[in-house]
């Protein structure tokens, strides 16, 4: 894992020694995992990220990401790409089946797409068509190991893109059965399959033994090593991270922030910074009061948000001050991490320039008799935590110093989803992440509204022409350098207009067992792996 | 125990019995019905799309679905239909236990319930009892005494009574389990797995009911039949336990109806703290992910029990005190 900005944190010199030794004997077989996670999700498919996690287990993609970005063979043993980029022919791996027996070739494949973009709200994959949709022409099977897949215009982030969690294939036969047996059951190709799905508990996953469709990013090929894992779903930090100190784990997500020191120095800790957004407050740029850019700015510096970040979180999860990319983003801008740093004397001296120079009776500034508000709308329990939410809780304070009126809005997860309260009029500010592995995640963030269709994702409200363009550009330029300098661009443009204040980013934290060997996190969104993984007898 | 109507006392007593029980079932079942038209008129009132909010938490992505995707969903569950016919299609499968399916597994809600009740009802059983068995040993040990100890007694149970069981949870949790390693802290379904979470549950319920014991017990110590009985040179544990604790646990048994309505939602919280299986834990899932029919069914299964269960203290009431059975 030696990917810009993510970094792996052994615990234990023996387990970094032994992870690290090049040349090994065949690790011992056998042992199920128990693994104590945090959210269940709502569908062991597609969908969130926390669904991703599971899906890496029981399912293949087409192809995979390393950590330096590199787009490395999976399903597809190579391909090629037309002169034009647009289009695309990958020769399929032969020979591998489905957990349920059923062929997977190019056909298999096909149906998959096919089902993804479907209108029908049984079969849609609404992560899989917002994201290529767009540009996909066509999707065929040339014969049964080639698949050729045609553009109507190039799209560079095509292949990261499809190495994402939600572009993993499943088997036709599974999939004819129903949204219901795609959500409980769904069935893969991968070095696991789902054996049941208790709620509100685990779920069972047993090991593949015909497995033979590893990724080239996976330390060994062929089979799992251990016989299964149980996929617990461990909420409260307490019993999780007592599940790991009494033995009822082997392995836990999510180290809570004040276990960390002892975590580090008594189990085998490795962590991985997921690319994207990072968690951040995505200004309401439409609307008074941030739709002033000086008041923007103020809002910015108003607090001293890396102190806020390191105090919460004990130091287990870094500061990411450019707001546009987390910071294991290959894309990320360097210099922006410091921008606006803590100076309430800038902040003050922005406030009064914009014209909020009258004061409450509890010292809260005015302009026209108007109240300086701010309401931070977010997801509580689901996108920030209880270490999160401390961030958001201080940066209150600070603010108010300022003259800021911050009021802090939670809402249920699902109704974060589904949208509810977060109209363009409902909030000011709202903190969230989206997992990316690059800055393909530009595109879903600043898309414009388009014919009067609302780009929720968007919900900074920001959208000059400029940003737009270079972004368009930058994802159908072929050549790094200079799709790398529009990429920059583009974050110049949101930082230098506070459309986004940078907080931290999602990071993924495994603690084990020292005897459990060879978890790893992969790329793009930091999913754990349990394949590679051993007990060491 | 007021007085029964003139007609009633006139006719045969197995008829006046049987009258009597009917109009508890009656009584019951338009409770039922009232709870279940209330959760359908909640539901109904939430804002927002439901098709919208449906498709949109499946995918775990915000995105503005198009019409001809959102016509089938409300096609699919009938959204389209006006809310009369909705209700009504509602109140007519309830007796069936059809709640129909979930948002999110696409299952029938009653299949789910039906896997995930057991254990609520074992936890919350157990509670109740362990609840009890607190609750007697205190009370007949320490009230009425005089001294310290008595009083700090009465006071811990004062403060045990008003304690979240998330508290008490987590600290039996960090105690028990994850310093002293004698309970599992996790994963384990069986009995040792059960002590914890029980216990978290029953000790601010025995702090309740102990209250309650107490000052009946107190008063009745004071009574003459108690003198007598001391008279007739009988011990202090027996007096206690034969004769003054009959009467002292009888408004514990009227309350032991409405604790497991506590207990249910006490068990939503347990249950996620300590994992287990449950249709607490399940409710707490349907809730944060906005899984209508299921949030429905498990709060009218529970009322549900919580109606049977007091009804059971009503028809039982004249078993434990023989006075109303002589009337």
């Amino acid at each position: 894992m030696t990917g810009i900005g993510s970094k792996t944190i052994l615990g234990l010199a023996a387990a970094a020694a032994l992870s690290l030794g090049t040349a090994r004997a065949e690790p011992p077989h056998g042992g199920i995992i128990r693994y104590g996670h945090e959210q269940e999700p709502p569908c062991l498919y597609a969908g969130w990220v926390q669904a991703g996690y599971i899906q890496r287990q029981y399912a293949d993609n087409l192809v995979a990401r390393d950590h330096d970005g590199r787009i490395v063979p999976w399903l597809a043993t190579e391909w090629t790409v037309s002169p034009d980029n647009k289009t695309y022919i990958f020769k399929i791996k032969p020979d591998v089946k489905f957990t349920d027996g059923t062929v997977l070739d190019a056909d298999a494949i096909v149906y998959n797409f096919n089902h993804w973009f479907s209108d029908d709200p049984d079969k849609i994959n609404r992560n899989a068509k917002l994201y290529v949709y767009e540009y996909i022409s066509s999707v065929t099977a040339s014969d049964k190991l080639t698949l050729k897949i045609e553009l109507s215009r190039p799209y560079q982030p095509l292949l990261t893109v499809l190495s994402t969690y939600f572009f993993g294939i499943l088997s036709p036969t599974a999939l004819d059965k129903g949204p219901q047996a795609v959500c409980e059951k769904p069935v893969g190709s991968g070095p696991f399959y789902v054996e049941q799905w208790n709620r509100g508990q685990n779920v069972i996953l047993k090991r593949n033994p015909n497995y033979n469709s590893a990724p080239a990013t996976a330390h060994h090929q062929g089979p799992a090593y251990v016989d299964g894992i149980v996929w617990k779903f461990l909420k409260d930090d307490t019993v999780r991270y007592g599940s790991l100190v009494s033995g009822g784990s082997d392995a836990i997500y999510d180290i809570p922030a004040v276990d960390w020191d002892e975590a580090r120095s008594r189990y085998s800790v490795i962590q991985d910074i997921t690319g994207g957004t990072p968690t951040r407050l995505q200004l309401n740029t439409a609307f008074a009061p941030f739709d002033d850019v000086r008041v923007r700015q103020a809002f910015a510096y108003v607090s001293d948000r890396r102190k806020a970040v390191d105090v919460s979180f004990h130091g287990s999860t870094p500061y990411n001050g450019n707001g546009a990319l987390s910071l294991s983003t290959p894309e990320a801008l360097k210099d922006l991490a410091a921008s606006y740093p803590y100076d309430p004397a800038a902040a003050n001296g922005l406030l009064d320039q914009a014209g909020w120079t009258g004061r409450t009776g509890d010292g809260i500034r005015t302009k026209g008799g108007q109240p300086l508000m701010v309401r931070i709308l977010y997801a509580a329990g689901a996108l920030i935590n209880s270490d999160g939410i401390q961030v958001l809780q201080i940066l209150q304070d600070q603010a108010r110093d300022a003259g800021f009126d911050v009021v802090l809005k939670p809402i249920p997860q699902a109704d974060w989803f589904a949208g509810k309260g977060r109209g363009p009029t409902d909030y000011d500010a709202q903190p969230a992440y989206w997992v990316a592995s690059s800055a393909e995640i530009l595109k879903i963030s600043w898309r414009p509204d388009q014919r009067g269709v609302v780009n929720p994702n968007n919900a900074s409200r920001f959208q000059p022409p400029e940003l737009w363009a270079k972004i368009e550009e930058a994802d159908r330029t072929f050549d790094d350098a200079r799709r790398l300098a529009l990429y920059q661009g583009a974050q110049r443009i949101i930082v230098d207009n506070a459309a986004v204040v940078g907080l931290f980013p999602l990071t993924v934290s495994i603690a084990s067992q020292p005897k459990l060997k060879d978890i790893w996190i992969s790329s793009p969104v930091s999913e754990p792996v349990f394949h590679d993984a051993y007990f060491d007898r | 125990m007021s007085e029964p109507a003139i007609t009633a006392r006139q006719a045969p007593p197995w008829r006046r019995r049987t009258a009597a029980v009917l109009r508890r079932l009656l009584g019951a079942v338009a409770v039922f019905w009232a709870v279940a038209t209330f959760t359908f008129c909640v539901q109904s009132l939430l804002p927002g799309d439901r098709a919208e909010m449906m498709l949109n938490v499946a995918s775990g992505t915000l995105v503005q679905a198009s019409k001809a995707e959102l016509a089938a969903v409300n096609a699919r569950y009938g959204f389209d239909q006006p809310l009369s016919v909705q209700y009504l299609r509602y109140i007519e499968a309830l007796p069936r236990g059809d709640f129909g399916v979930s948002y999110q597994t696409h299952r029938p809600v009653r299949d789910m319930i039906a896997e995930q009740i057991r254990p609520t009802i074992l936890l919350t059983a157990s509670a109740l009892v362990l609840a009890w068995v607190i609750a007697i040993v205190v009370t007949v040990t320490t009230a009425g005494r005089p001294g310290r100890l008595s009083r700090f007694i009465g006071g811990v149970q004062v403060a045990t009574a008003v304690a979240p069981p998330y508290w008490i949870g987590t600290i039996l949790l960090v105690v028990f389990a994850v310093r002293l390693r004698l309970f599992p802290v996790e994963g384990d379904n069986g009995l040792p797995g059960l002590v914890l979470p029980a216990a978290a549950l029953a000790i601010p319920l025995s702090g309740f009911l102990g209250q309650v014991i107490r000052e009946e017990f107190s008063r009745v110590l004071e009574q003459p039949f108690v003198t007598t009985a001391r008279m007739r040179g009988m011990g202090d544990t027996g007096v206690r336990l034969r004769h003054v604790l009959r009467h002292a646990a009888l408004p514990g048994v009227t309350l032991s109806g409405w604790a497991v309505g506590a207990l249910f939602s006490g068990a939503a919280v347990i249950e996620t703290v300590f994992a287990r299986p449950g249709i607490g834990g399940l409710l707490v899932a349907a809730t944060s992910s906005r899984d209508i029919p299921l949030v429905t069914g498990i709060i009218v299964a529970s009322a549900g029990i919580y109606i049977l269960a007091n009804l059971l203290v009503d028809l039982a009431y004249p078993i434990i005190d023989p006075r109303l059975r002589a009337r």
